[in-house]
């Protein structure tokens, strides 16, 4: 076994020069990139666990948005429903009171129709009927007892109609 | 093997042998690994980050299991650097022509080398100590009772000098091994030899590793 004091010497600057070396181009960056890449994986981590909290908050939101969304317009639908039917009612009232308004002015109307004719025909009647009895009898009756006798008449009709 | 003239050349009149310029090879091959992962560092990594990954967060894992996650990064350099630095001597020893040239012979396989190993750690040991724990640590010489104090201060000088008597020694042995089977079986015992001088010379780093790091553990640790 030989020692050599150069050898010895040497060695001892050697490995601090490749120390150095290693140090500086290797374990610094390497362990540094594992360092800085554990945590970025952890703030990827962590944001993406936020992230899914924020789109699970966003989505019940929206859930529940939708729902009230949902419920109003059932609201709206069942508003116009009733409004709709409430307003057919009344059309349909107006509609059957104005028919019978118009059906009973009709029926007036026919009525006053019918009592103008009848008390022309009553006037002609008596007109007629004292001039064929003047004819008939030859010489003229009064008016007065012509009136009589033809309400007379006319009221036996009447009886009979 | 262990020869006495392996001198390549001199640097300023400093001579300059195989093992070190073998290590000078492995520092070489250390920084293009180095270099190559930290510039090709991926958020997906590849195959080759992914190795590089692994085996530096498991040691650091390991040391953390040793001295805790803390301080184990404090230390994490000198470890690692102790174990590539062991590893890779150890291994140069399996490629083919080593110990045969003048310039390539596996530096852990001399105790200067491992001796050099040895100190560093030692300082490294008794540095931290005292820059963490102050004068804590020195009255811990003195502990349980002052008379041990003698034995404490050989104990701390026994450590490197286990740490690098037992590298090289089985380092160096297992060359040995192999030359002397090799010798007496040549077409048989390279191959197993050699998938065995990965095992040891793995083994080896790991241990000199792991002792440095308790023995740094032990000087850092609390005194109550």
């Amino acid at each position: 076994m030989q020692f050599s004091l150069y050898d010895f010497i040497w060695a001892i600057i050697n490995f601090f020069v490749i120390l150095a070396i290693l140090t500086y181009f290797f374990y610094k960056p390497v362990i540094t990139f594992i360092d800085n890449r554990r945590a970025e994986i952890g703030r990827n981590i962590s944001d993406a666990e936020q992230a899914r909290a924020e789109a699970k908050k966003l989505l019940s939101d929206y859930q529940a948005q939708l729902q009230a969304a949902r419920q109003e317009a059932q609201q709206i639908v069942d508003k116009a429903l009733k409004s709709g039917d409430e307003s057919r009612q009344e059309l349909l009232a107006q509609s059957r009171e104005e028919a019978t308004a118009l059906l009973e002015n009709a029926r007036k109307e026919i009525r006053r129709e019918r009592d103008e004719a009848m008390r022309a025909l009553r006037q002609e009647v008596v007109s007629l009927s004292v001039m064929a009895a003047s004819k008939i009898l030859g010489r003229n009756i009064t008016e007065e007892d012509n009136a009589r006798i033809v309400n007379q008449f006319l009221d036996e009709v009447g009886e009979i109609h | 093997m262990e020869q006495g003239s392996v001198v390549v050349f001199h640097i300023f009149g400093f001579p300059v042998t195989g093992y070190i310029t073998t290590m000078w090879g492995v520092m070489v091959v250390l920084l293009i690994i180095g270099l190559i992962v930290s510039a090709s560092l991926k958020k997906v990594p590849g195959r080759f980050q992914m190795l590089a990954e692994y085996s530096l967060e498991g040691m650091l894992n390991f040391f953390g299991g040793i001295m805790g996650p803390e301080r184990a990064r404090r230390y994490f350099p000198f470890l690692m650097t102790f174990f590539l630095v062991i590893l890779f001597s150890n291994w140069s020893g399996l490629i083919p022509g080593a110990g045969h040239f003048k310039a390539f012979h596996p530096p852990t396989s001399t105790w200067s080398v491992t001796a050099a190993l040895g100190v560093i750690s030692f300082f490294l040991t008794q540095i931290s100590g005292i820059r963490e724990n102050g004068w804590g640590y020195i009255g811990h010489f003195f502990q349980p009772i002052f008379v041990l104090f003698p034995l404490n201060v050989i104990e701390e000088f026994v450590k490197p000098l286990s740490l690098s008597l037992r590298l090289y020694g089985n380092i160096f042995g297992e060359e040995m091994v192999a030359a002397v089977l090799l010798s007496l079986a040549p077409y048989f015992s390279p191959i197993p030899m050699q998938l065995l001088g990965l095992l040891f010379g793995f083994i080896q780093a790991l241990v000199f590793t792991t002792l440095a790091t308790v023995y740094i553990s032990t000087a850092t640790a609390e005194h109550h």
